[in-house]
């Protein structure tokens, strides 16, 4: 199962039992801002320092390079991740 | 540069900007230059709603209930949000349907502006039912002085576009001396007047909308207001994808491949984006100062409103590659992001063909890890 590094150094590990990345922060208590969890909106963007992500629905909104949105996405590979 | 309903120039539509380049002939969407407008109107589509399907019957009594001062906070946010889809009814249509040069996009634009029109048909439908008069909430749209305040700088940047989209379609580029008035217009000052505009739109989706949104669940937390609040709710959710949209259009701009003025002016304008971000920030913040001049209400006040206004200022600047202006980092009212997901939007499936609806409720795909945990 892939891990989730965060920028402050934690680290969670990322288990089937999440459905998305956003999901797998939440459970640790992490807060990230959200708004439809959908992936139209971008509310829930973070940065993508290394790493593959992949996309359970392709988001509709803007995701710029070095971006993600975890609402609608799992992890591919161990990543690290900043939360803003 | 004369605007036609139908140009006869042959023209390959994938080489054509998103504006200025020539005016679109055939709506088709065999060929997409941006698929990403297509999409946006196929889930604005899967998105509809009709504002009769709201029992609002129960505010009524609420809204009579309501003490004075928090009855002009829910009035106020209603006439508000009245002058602002009325805007946004019918300018995107005036201002981008005579520039749009491709058909994807024409079509976002018209499916865009269409659903702001339910919203205001919404207003209307809240209003009715929760005063016997209520001409006199929209009578006042007109005479309420800190909503004709704002209404100067949501319109403004659209009226400007307009005008000199108007001068440049009917004279061409160069100073025309149109009824004793000396005018110039150029198409790159045309360009900087919809970069301005669609930076002003993205603000006005961006910001203006949220504090009144947030007043309206702040009700609805209470168990106060809950017809209202089902409405808002689907409006936020539409609102978020023409927010979308806007910024999609601003990015592609941006970025310089659709067309090298643009990406020009985007860095020409930058100051100016700063500026209608913290003008739009602090009015809306001066609005929240209006709305509690009588008393706060119950889980919200001028504060926690105004850090708000900062929190999402900073977060929709960033969304278009801009810096935080606003040191506030946290989100003062969390409980807002559970109203504002869409799932949780009760709508009957059948009729709203919601996504989740169509893609989770039959698995095509079956195999035999699917029968592992199964015993007899």
């Amino acid at each position: 199962m892939p891990d989730i590094k965060l920028s402050n150094g934690a680290v969670i590990n990322f288990d089937n039992s999440a459905r998305t990345l956003l999901d797998a922060l939440e459970r640790e208590q992490l807060e990230v801002n959200f708004h439809c969890r959908e992936g139209y909106c971008g509310a829930c963007r973070c940065k993508l320092l290394c790493g593959e992500v992949s996309y359970i629905n392709e988001p509709l909104a803007f995701v710029r390079k070095g971006e993600f949105l975890p609402c609608c996405s799992v992890p591919v590979t161990d990543i690290e991740i900043e939360i803003p | 540069m004369a605007y036609t309903t139908f140009n006869r120039q042959i023209n390959d539509q994938m080489k054509e900007p998103m504006f200025f380049g020539n005016p679109v002939n055939v709506s088709r969407y065999d060929q997409q230059k941006y698929g990403i407008f297509e999409k946006l109107i196929e889930k604005q589509l899967s998105f509809f709603w009709r504002p009769e399907e709201v029992d609002v019957s129960k505010d009524r009594i609420d809204y009579q209930n309501l003490p004075e001062h928090e009855k002009h906070i829910f009035i106020s946010n209603l006439k508000y949000q009245t002058l602002l889809d009325s805007v946004q009814g019918r300018s995107p249509n005036v201002a981008f349907l005579p520039i749009v040069s491709l058909p994807e996009l024409e079509t976002w634009i018209e499916t865009w502006a269409f659903s702001e029109t339910i919203h205001s048909r919404s207003y209307t439908h809240i209003v009715r039912n929760i005063s016997a008069e209520p001409h006199k909430v929209f009578d006042d749209i007109m005479l309420n002085e800190k909503i004709l305040e704002r209404a100067e700088d949501v319109t403004r940047y659209y009226d400007d576009l307009i005008n000199g989209i108007n001068l440049y379609q009917r004279c061409g580029e160069g100073t025309h001396t149109i009824n004793g008035e000396t005018h110039s217009i150029s198409l790159y000052e045309l360009k900087r007047r919809l970069y301005l505009c669609v930076m002003s739109v993205n603000v006005l989706e961006a910001i203006r909308f949220y504090v009144s949104f947030a007043c309206s669940f702040a009700f609805a937390e209470r168990e106060l207001m809950e017809g209202n609040a089902k409405i808002i709710r689907l409006i936020a959710r539409d609102e978020a994808l023409h927010l979308t949209g806007t910024q999609h259009m601003l990015n592609i701009m941006a970025a310089g491949d659709d067309d090298a003025d643009m990406a020009k002016i985007a860095k020409e304008c930058e100051e100016e984006a700063y500026t209608i971000f913290r003008k739009a920030a602090e009015q809306e913040k001066d609005w929240a100062q209006y709305l509690f001049k009588d008393g706060s209400m119950i889980g919200l006040n001028k504060d926690i409103l105004c850090q708000y206004v900062e929190y999402i200022t900073n977060s929709r600047m960033q969304a278009i590659g801009m810096k935080a202006i606003f040191p506030t980092t946290q989100n003062p009212i969390p409980w807002i992001n559970t109203w504002l997901v869409s799932d949780n939007v009760q709508v009957a499936p059948q009729e709203a063909e919601i996504s989740s609806y169509l893609v989770g409720q039959i698995d095509n795909e079956v195999d035999g890890g699917d029968f592992g945990d199964f015993d007899l």
